[in-house]
């Protein structure tokens, strides 16, 4: 057990800012595709109320085909299919355009179950003291949803934190791509994936106790 | 047209046979084991094996099922213990999975309250008997909607394995990419092939919803 750790001891100097580096870009394609994957999903999830039905199918459409397809078989498609009718990415606009897509869905799941919550009188109530649609939704409406669904939008970054860790597979310089060349290098595979899944654990298992003392709390409030 | 015939599609079903094998049989490890933790995690008085449970959920539910597979498959193999790499996939997907059935099973446990121990307690049932005759029957049936659930994402996160060298989905595109670079045509194929997994899956749970009630949030 002592060896173990004395690999550690030895090896911190040389992994420790290389993983601290490549930790920098998996919080930024997270951060990144996260902000794209609320904005498509409040999107969605407002279209998903509309009164069109073409409107209603096209995001119902949306909806199944990215809670259908794996998110590494979205990023492939986009990094390595796209190029071939001439659309090209690099790696890491790739990983956040993939991210944020396949996660939007989700998110617009968690936003209609929010919007659903506020009573349509809010709506009637605000239009009626004169607020704009877009007025009413940003200063009325949105500041209530966001209290009710902060929990499963944390639990929603943590899946997509975790889901980052594909962008590996693309060739962006992430976490678990910047393990491998490690790995590769100091014949130290356990010691090193090991760091790595644990980098991500500092991360993601606060966000995760947050979340469910948000969600415990909400509760409470409810009942 | 025909290329697409009778070479992508094949190879794409091939891997998809690979795909169903390691959600079933990592599904079944997750099922089983999560029950088994859940059912534990019930015995409120055992502060060291409700710590031990915890510690097991958050460690798999917090880190990227990934670097589990990483760890497994490369990581032990340099201190000697070596899995291939479908037998790795179906472990390492199973133990995660069972992280997030234990989940799904306890919220299930607690969505039915006190009231049926106290029951089960005054006709003077074990606590052993009470969760076996009157608990577990009952948060079954609320934990089943959100199974459903997790087994389209476990189908889906099966393509990860492709990563440790088992033959599913993803590997065979990969493979068929390097030798004819229809890069477009291959790479949509393979999701419509999930696509087409995942769509009767959706309806399953869609049905469950329906016949069990609500989502419960797992």
């Amino acid at each position: 057990m002592l060896e173990f750790l004395d690999v550690y001891a030895r090896h911190a100097d040389q992994w420790g800012p290389r993983l601290a580096d490549a930790a920098v870009v998996s919080a930024r394609i997270s951060i990144l595709g996260f902000m794209l994957a609320t904005v498509v999903g409040l999107i969605l999830g407002l279209a998903q109320e509309a009164s069109s039905r073409i409107v209603r199918t096209v995001v119902r459409g949306y909806i199944v085909f990215f809670r259908g397809v794996p998110v590494l078989a979205i990023l492939f498609l986009i990094y390595f299919g796209l190029p071939g009718v001439g659309i090209v990415f690099d790696a890491e606009p790739a990983a956040v355009v993939g991210l944020g897509l396949a996660f939007a869905a989700q998110m617009a799941e968690v936003f209609r179950a929010g919007l659903g919550a506020i009573p349509r009188g809010q709506w009637e109530a605000a239009m009626s003291a004169g607020f704009r649609p877009a007025q009413t939704l940003f200063l009325i409406i949105l500041p209530q949803v966001v209290r009710i669904i902060a929990a499963p939008v944390i639990v929603t970054f943590v899946a997509l934190l975790k889901d980052s860790s594909l962008a590996s597979l693309i060739t962006v310089n992430e976490l678990v791509l910047e393990g491998r060349a490690l790995a590769t290098e100091y014949f130290l595979p356990l010691h090193i994936y090991i760091w790595v899944g644990a980098m991500y654990f500092l991360i993601a298992f606060p966000l995760s106790m947050l979340a469910k003392y948000l969600a415990k709390r909400a509760r409470g409030a409810r009942a | 047209m025909e290329f697409w015939l009778s070479t992508i599609m094949p190879g794409l079903l091939t891997g998809a046979v690979v795909t169903v094998s390691v959600t079933v049989a990592s599904l079944l490890i997750a099922v089983t084991l999560g029950f088994g933790l859940a059912v534990l995690r019930q015995f409120p008085r055992v502060r060291l094996l409700n710590f031990a449970i915890d510690a097991y959920v958050e460690f798999f539910r917090n880190i990227p099922a990934l670097s589990h597979l990483f760890i497994l498959y490369f990581g032990l193999a340099a201190v000697g213990i070596k899995i291939t790499s479908i037998p790795a996939a179906i472990i390492g997907l199973g133990l995660i999975g069972a992280a997030v059935t234990c989940d799904i099973y306890r919220s299930g446990f607690l969505a039915l309250g006190i009231g049926q121990v106290e029951a089960a307690r005054a006709v003077g049932m074990t606590p052993v008997q009470t969760i076996r005759f009157i608990l577990s029957p009952q948060a079954i049936r609320v934990a089943l909607p959100p199974l459903g659930n997790y087994a389209l994402q476990l189908m889906k996160d099966t393509s990860i394995v492709s990563a440790i060298a088992a033959p599913e989905i993803m590997f065979y595109a990969r493979s068929m990419v390097t030798s004819s670079f229809q890069t477009t045509l291959i790479y949509s194929s393979a999701a419509m092939v999930y696509l087409l997994m995942s769509l009767p899956l959706a309806y399953a749970v869609t049905r469950l919803e329906h016949r069990f009630g609500g989502k419960a949030n797992a």
